[in-house]
């Protein structure tokens, strides 16, 4: 089995195995809050209410099964709800705009993906000044992005995704001062990457490749490749790979030198009966520009979109978040059925599964319900037992589920690799935990009111129905 | 001299509605219950007795007259004061015992005392006397699971007490209990209202149980018929 259902049945797996493995903390804390609260109970002035939550606790005991079966359901929607929502709020970061130190994007106006003439590339990196007072741009906070990507097996029927290798072809040093993430290396991998840029700079062929890519390549430092291109049919190209760059947002991608590109470009003719590349004009895709505030992110998009020099194709000039947005808006109705549809869907459901396993309960337990009242318990009371018993089934379910899943992803596996647009690994947001304590305490108390509002109700003489 | 009566119902009515038809299970029904008395009420199934029970106990209202429990008029309570009332002046035995199972004998005998401004050191006090009053200290951490019926029974009694309550209500308390555990249950709540002086009115079919009270009331179709306290006048009131 391959493809998509493989993936389902080991994310099913997975996920439904974490649960598994989730209910012995779970029941750890069933237990600990019992024996917390049987402690309390004869400490005052907590004693009494100790031993209202106490008898909640032992309720939750009482049908191992069911509790452990509602707690599945919660534990598997919260871990969902937490996934679609470390996406969103992930998808809201890279969107959001920054007020400093902000980068622009100049890319075509007209096409994804965008291919500008490499003639582009020097007066787009200054930040197509044309007069006197224009901004111009630093050479280093500029940087060109051209796509080559291509598989290390020549015959077709071979070339697969894990030979495939994606390389952004550009001028080395820019790697240390303008690529995102480089913050987030530790000053020995920045120490092993500017080796690798001096390399690099010398010699066109040397290349780095991420880690994980290396691995699917079956590939190591110091050995020699030959890239079949992909988008740049015809062009082959002889690479020394002298640096691995790490695992993460890094992991997938390579990073070769523009000139041993663009030298190959220029040959492709003579070895071609003169033809020029069909990408030959077409080979610059990105150019990245540094800019210190908005003010002057204005005034460089001015130059460079009312610029003649940019005409034919047209350029434009955007923030990133802006054009990682508009990249996003292809996939804008998705997103917003996961924000407004799944999300919401996914917690009516569970408190759906709440209110299920609460009103069986319920319904179990009217004689003992009766039995408080006779004992002088008040109907509020009745209910906020009932409630309680919800929310804390809710409440551990939520944690645990936001917790494991966050320790899970963020901690054992480094994150789950995105693979496009050089994303950073998407992690489960730090806020998880306490998302999924109020998603769990907050639908089960939702779901727990009407079968709350029924035991409150039991009437005791009809209860102990007998008309002796 | 007779004690002051300190349950008192007058011309107590109770009828339901079965859809269209209305039930009249009480009938204006007078009754002086003194204080430390042991009262038992016998009569055929529909008779009304356990429905008077409830009535005395507060655990439903009348459809008309007056029912006094010492100072309270209980008839007039709302449905939270009557909570209230039932834990200081009220304390339930019943036939199936009705303990919560996730409890230990000791923690079903708090529950009512965790509604009382307590201190914990005061719970435990009074926990601990009334399981030693119905001589189960030495069974006070096993849940009901793990105790007889005669044993479950004692801890259902332990319960009532333990808030020291002015009535004992008791509904068919031997009813589900072998005969020598049956003996044991009702000595239990003749030495509780001997020493203890407490009123106990008691619901039973059996002549044998009902014969340990000091006074025994018959009903039938929702009126007394005999008192063995006091001749009944139909519609009187029957006092001891």
């Amino acid at each position: 089995m391959s493809g998509y259902p493989f993936y389902f049945l080991v994310t099913l797996g997975s996920v439904i195995g974490l649960a598994v493995l989730a209910l012995v903390p779970f029941y750890v804390l069933l237990i600990a809050g019992d024996i917390l609260m049987t402690r309390l109970g004869d400490v005052d002035p907590f004693s009494r209410s100790a031993k209202f939550i106490g008898l909640m606790f032992k309720n939750l005991r009482r049908n191992l099964l069911r509790t452990f079966l509602a707690y599945l359901a919660i534990f598997v929607l919260v871990l969902v709800v937490t996934g679609v929502w470390s996406i969103l709020a992930f998808l809201d970061l890279v969107t959001a705009e920054k007020s400093r130190d902000l980068k622009a994007i100049v890319t075509e106006r007209w096409q994804i993906p965008s291919q500008m003439p490499f003639a582009y590339a020097y007066p787009l990196s200054q930040g197509a000044p044309e007069k006197e007072g224009d901004i111009v741009i630093g050479p280093d906070d500029s940087m060109t992005w051209q796509f080559y990507g291509g598989y290390t097996e020549r015959e077709r029927d071979k070339q697969t995704r894990d030979n495939l290798v994606f390389f952004f072809a550009m001028e080395p040093r820019k790697v240390l001062t303008m690529m995102d993430g480089i913050d987030e290396l530790t000053p020995e991998q920045l120490r092993q990457l500017a080796q690798a840029v001096e390399i690099m700079e010398k010699d066109k062929t040397a290349v780095v490749i991420g880690a994980d890519r290396l691995a699917t390549l079956n590939k190591r430092v110091g050995e020699t490749i030959t890239v079949y291109g992909l988008n740049y049919r015809g062009i082959d190209l002889e690479m020394k790979i002298i640096g691995e760059l790490p695992k993460g947002r890094w992991g997938q991608i390579g990073i070769m030198n523009r000139d041993y590109l663009n030298d190959a470009i220029d040959a492709y003719p003579a070895k071609h009966r003169g033809e020029r590349h069909p990408l030959a004009d077409r080979s610059l895709n990105l150019v990245w520009l540094r800019v210190p505030d908005t003010e002057t992110f204005k005034k460089v998009a001015n130059q460079i979109m009312s610029s003649s020099a940019f005409t034919n194709p047209a350029v434009k000039c955007e923030t990133a978040a802006s054009g990682i947005g508009s990249w996003l808006d292809a996939y804008r109705d998705l997103i917003w059925g996961m924000r407004w549809l799944l999300s919401p869907a996914i917690l009516v459901v569970m408190s759906l599964v709440v209110a299920n396993a609460i009103g069986i309960s319920v319904r179990e337990r009217r004689g003992e319900m009766a039995i408080l009242k006779v004992l002088g318990y008040q109907p509020r009371q009745i209910m906020l037992l009932i409630l309680g018993e919800a929310v804390l089934i809710g409440a551990l379910s939520g944690l645990l589920s936001a917790t494991l899943c966050q320790v899970f992803v963020n901690e054992l596996i480094g994150g789950v690799p995105f693979g496009i647009a050089f994303f950073p690994s998407f992690k489960i947001a730090s806020a998880a935990w306490w998302w999924g304590l109020s998603i769990g305490s907050i639908t089960a108390l939702l779901g727990s009111i009407w079968p709350a509002w029924t035991a409150q109700r039991v009437r005791v003489a009809e209860v102990f129905a007998k008309v002796g | 001299m007779a004690n002051e009566p300190i349950v008192r119902c007058i011309q107590v009515s109770k009828s339901f509605r079965r859809g269209s038809e209305e039930i009249r299970v009480l009938q204006a029904l007078n009754l002086e219950v003194p204080e430390g008395q042991f009262l038992a009420l016998m009569g055929p199934s529909g008779s009304g007795k356990t429905t008077l029970l409830n009535l005395i106990a507060g655990l439903d209202r009348p459809t008309s007259g007056t029912i006094q429990v010492g100072p309270d008029v209980v008839s007039a309570m709302s449905e939270n004061e009557l909570a209230r009332w039932r834990t200081r002046h009220v304390g339930f035995v019943f036939q199936f015992y009705h303990l919560l199972s996730v409890l230990t004998a000791y923690e079903n005998v708090e529950l009512p005392l965790l509604l009382l401004p307590l201190s914990a050191a005061r719970r435990r006090e009074q926990v601990l006397t009334a399981l030693e009053l119905v001589g189960l200290l030495d069974r006070m951490h096993h849940r009901p699971g793990q105790l007889s019926g005669g044993q479950q029974q004692r801890v259902g009694i332990a319960r009532a007490i333990v808030t020291n309550p002015t009535l004992i209500v008791a509904d068919e308390p031997t009813g589900d209990l072998d005969a020598r555990s049956a003996e044991e249950i009702l000595n239990l709540l003749g030495e509780l209202q001997a020493s203890l002086n407490k009123t106990i009115i008691m619901v039973t079919h059996d002549p044998r149980a009902a014969a340990r009270a000091q006074r025994i009331l018959h009903l039938e179709k929702g009126q007394l018929v005999e008192d063995s306290g006091l001749a009944v006048a139909a519609g009187g009131a029957a006092a001891p």
